[in-house]
């Protein structure tokens, strides 16, 4: 299954799979102050963050064979905020950052309340689309500064004629 | 792939390694002195459906290489995606695939020779059953006789309420199931807080056993 989630279509309804693909990559300067207390205390740990790797596959060309291109070092955990019947929030993050799991899950938590979506939309989905999208440029350009331009001379077709001439 | 429910879901252990190594200690304990009730130290949140004990039995047993078999109840309850989260175990449809089996109170156990028994090179590979049972009381009137290695003399175990094994009665089919060593099943019986181990080698004589 391949999903673009760095190109978000505009007006469509937030869904769940694409804040959970922002927030695993979200920095965490952002995410620290956005959550405000909801970082601060401890949440119900159904499963603790831990560390693990998980094998990445990948196909050529995005349609071919599939193969397995390498393990990444990821960190998932899954926790609820409220009582039993509350909503869980489940992250998976690439790296070590116990810290990053959390508060990306605890995003998740909150995010599926339809109260604090639109709240927690502006004030932290979309900072963080903005990081990535600058992240993004800043890389693009970069890899265009090294860019080179190979030109061939092509010959034209009268040309076969012109150097038959010369011999 | 289908999404699991997770809102009502329970915790597992809260200290993953130290919780399961105390209750692999008390199934050790269990399986070295069959019908010895041993109760389960345990502070998982285990689902509503099936014994606690059963519960953390499984919770501290299972990973994701094994395989699971659910009672019909149980595997329409809480206590399959509760497992599935924690252990990332395999749920299987038929009892004779399964590793671990765990059958709910009321629910009726498969026949004791539907499960996997193993093979004479491989004996380990046959299925470890939980099978919930009311209460376990040592000692009583109505008890089992179990003799065999572990117990010094006899030991005596009263099993309330254990789920019906098809036609023929428990005691039989484990008769057979303890003639057919090295191959054979082994069982804890659980109540909600103890577990009794019965492994394969553990001889039961009831004394309705000469009635019937």
């Amino acid at each position: 299954m391949f999903h673009a989630f760095d190109t978000e279509p505009a007006g469509r309804p937030l869904d769940r799979a694409q804040w959970m693909a922002t927030l695993a990559r979200a920095p965490l300067e952002l995410l620290e102050p956005a959550l405000g207390t909801h970082a601060q205390g401890t949440p119900q740990w159904l499963r603790a963050p831990e560390t693990g790797l998980v094998m990445v596959q990948g196909r050529a060309g995005g349609s071919g064979e599939r193969f397995n291109l390498g393990e990444v070092t990821v960190t998932r955990c899954a926790l609820r905020l409220g009582e039993v019947g509350s909503a869980v929030g489940v992250a998976y993050v690439m790296g070590r950052s116990h810290r990053h799991a959390q508060l990306a899950a605890v995003a998740d938590a909150l995010l599926q309340d339809p109260a604090q979506q639109p709240l927690l939309d502006t004030q932290l989905l979309a900072p963080v689309r903005r990081h990535l999208e600058l992240q993004r440029a800043q890389r693009h350009a970069s890899a265009q500064s090294s860019k080179v331009e190979f030109f061939t001379v092509a010959r034209e077709a009268g040309d076969t004629e012109g150097e038959a001439d010369a011999e | 792939m289908t999404a699991l429910d997770l809102s009502t879901l329970g915790a597992g252990f809260s200290d993953e390694a130290l919780g399961s190594q105390s209750v692999f200690r008390a199934a050790l304990h269990a399986l070295s002195h069959p019908g010895r009730a041993v109760t389960l130290p345990h502070d998982a949140q285990t689902p509503s459906r099936g014994h606690p004990a059963s519960a953390a039995l499984l919770l501290a047993l299972l990973d994701p290489d094994c395989t699971l078999w659910l009672s019909p109840s149980l595997a329409g309850s809480d206590a399959a995606a509760w497992l599935r989260f924690h252990t990332g175990c395999v749920l299987v449809d038929t009892p004779v695939a399964a590793q671990f089996a765990w059958v709910a109170q009321g629910d009726e156990c498969p026949r004791l020779g539907s499960f996997a028994q193993g093979s004479d090179a491989y004996p380990d590979q046959s299925t470890t059953c939980v099978v919930d049972v009311v209460a376990l009381d040592e000692g009583g009137t109505d008890a089992w006789t179990l003799r065999g290695p572990g117990i010094r003399d006899s030991a005596s175990i009263a099993v309330v309420g254990l789920p019906r094994t098809g036609a023929t009665a428990f005691a039989a089919q484990w008769r057979a199931n303890q003639e057919a060593f090295p191959r054979g099943i082994d069982v804890f019986l659980a109540s909600p807080r103890q577990i009794v181990g019965l492994p394969r080698t553990t001889r039961i004589e009831t004394h309705m056993a000469q009635e019937a």
